[in-house]
């Protein structure tokens, strides 16, 4: 079945974010939880939409566009956290980077799927170590503002930052409906 | 071929408007000593490189972007020519100095000593421009023109292995990766007029 045109309003908001937060290179592995936010920028002109293999492409991606002085977003679910650790934590301890991430949060309370614990199991330890800082954004009116704030806060901290989506701000599962 | 006979040749063609990032190895050491400027981010990262240099290619697609890659560094992130395979950024040269050993840590074999063709693996990635080069002639011609024919490219230089050349401490790689960021982020600012980091906001 081919998913349908219109956007989700989660997804309406953060493709409008970071068009207001001047960002111009979007990287991504794509799954389900933010199914919305990688079909938009797809189709999105405006955006230079990288989809790649695997996470670990996706910090030297961000890193080469903030070295280009323009910006750019990691998109993933927090999975996509452990692939990329390596180079996350050799471009900030090493080069001190400024990189945006956002990532889905798969395992949130009510997870039905047996292979979807361990991503909430880990993430959080995980950006812990790195000293990453990190919110959960589960209201649509907390998506803008907390894109926005993600880049003064990463530019200004040379380090990366992390936004957890949740609640109002992914796909919601069929099984979770009602 | 060695190493340091490739990095000459690509110093020879390499101008101050270019931009690069370079894998750790000894090509670190020999860049240092021919780079034109500080257009170079040394990128303390394998498997990093090319990825970095994919983010400058889409963002500065009038600047010409080579990554100066190594065998050690392609082989730990092979999705990468995936990647470029579909992008195709016409203003990105790789360039992967493979010499088929980890050179810093004594030499044991990387796969392509086996069996490994990088070349034709990011050919069948949908990279353009694959090319493995076995002696100076043929990297020169093959490296200037890919420099300049509006496509990607894809060079191999096969290098002879343990050729390092013997660099006195004075002359080596002095900075370490955050002095090098914020080199390379100076220039840049420079070379496109921009700011990146202004540092202190007052309010």
């Amino acid at each position: 079945m081919q998913p349908s045109n219109e956007l989700p309003k989660y997804a309406q908001l953060f493709i409008e974010g970071l068009k207001e937060a001047g960002v111009s290179v979007v990287c991504a592995v794509p799954e389900s939880l933010l199914a919305g936010v990688y079909r938009g920028c797809a189709r999105d002109n405006s955006l230079r939409y990288i989809p790649v293999t695997n996470e670990a492409e996706l910090p030297g991606i961000c890193a080469g566009t903030y070295l280009a002085g323009k910006k750019a977003i990691m998109v993933m679910e927090n999975s996509g956290l452990r692939q990329a650790c390596e180079p996350i934590a050799r471009f900030s301890f090493c080069h001190a980077m400024p990189m945006v991430m956002a990532m889905s949060f798969r395992g949130e309370w009510g997870e039905r799927n047996w292979w979807g614990h361990n991503h909430a199991q880990t993430m959080e330890p995980i950006l812990n170590a790195l000293r990453i800082p990190f919110r959960f954004i589960a209201r649509l009116d907390e998506i803008k503002p907390a894109i926005k704030k993600a880049y003064y806060h990463s530019d200004s901290s040379n380090w990366p930052v992390a936004m957890v989506f949740t609640g109002e701000c992914v796909e919601v599962p069929a099984y979770a409906k009602n | 071929m060695q190493r340091i006979e490739a990095i000459k040749a690509m110093a020879a063609v390499i101008t101050k408007d270019d931009l690069l990032t370079t894998s750790i190895g000894q090509t670190w050491d020999d860049w240092w000593n021919h780079k034109p400027a500080d257009n170079t981010f040394f990128t303390g990262i394998l498997g990093s490189v090319s990825t970095t240099a994919l983010g400058l290619a889409v963002s500065l697609p009038h600047r010409r972007i080579v990554a100066i890659e190594s065998d050690g560094s392609v082989l730990l992130n092979t999705g990468v020519m995936c990647t470029l395979g579909k992008e195709r950024p016409p203003n990105l040269t790789v360039v992967v100095m493979d010499n088929g050993i980890y050179e810093n840590i004594g030499g044991p074999p990387t796969h392509t000593s086996a069996h490994t063709d990088l070349a034709k693996m990011a050919e069948g990635a949908g990279c353009v421009n694959c090319i493995t080069a076995r002696d100076i002639a043929d990297f020169d011609r093959h490296f200037r023109r890919m420099l300049d024919d509006g496509e990607m490219g894809y060079l191999v230089a096969k290098i002879e292995p343990f050729a390092r050349h013997p660099w006195e401490w004075k002359d080596r790689k002095a900075t370490d990766g955050i002095e090098d960021k914020y080199r390379f982020l100076r220039y840049v600012e420079k070379l496109e007029g921009v700011v990146i980091h202004p540092g202190a906001v007052q309010n």
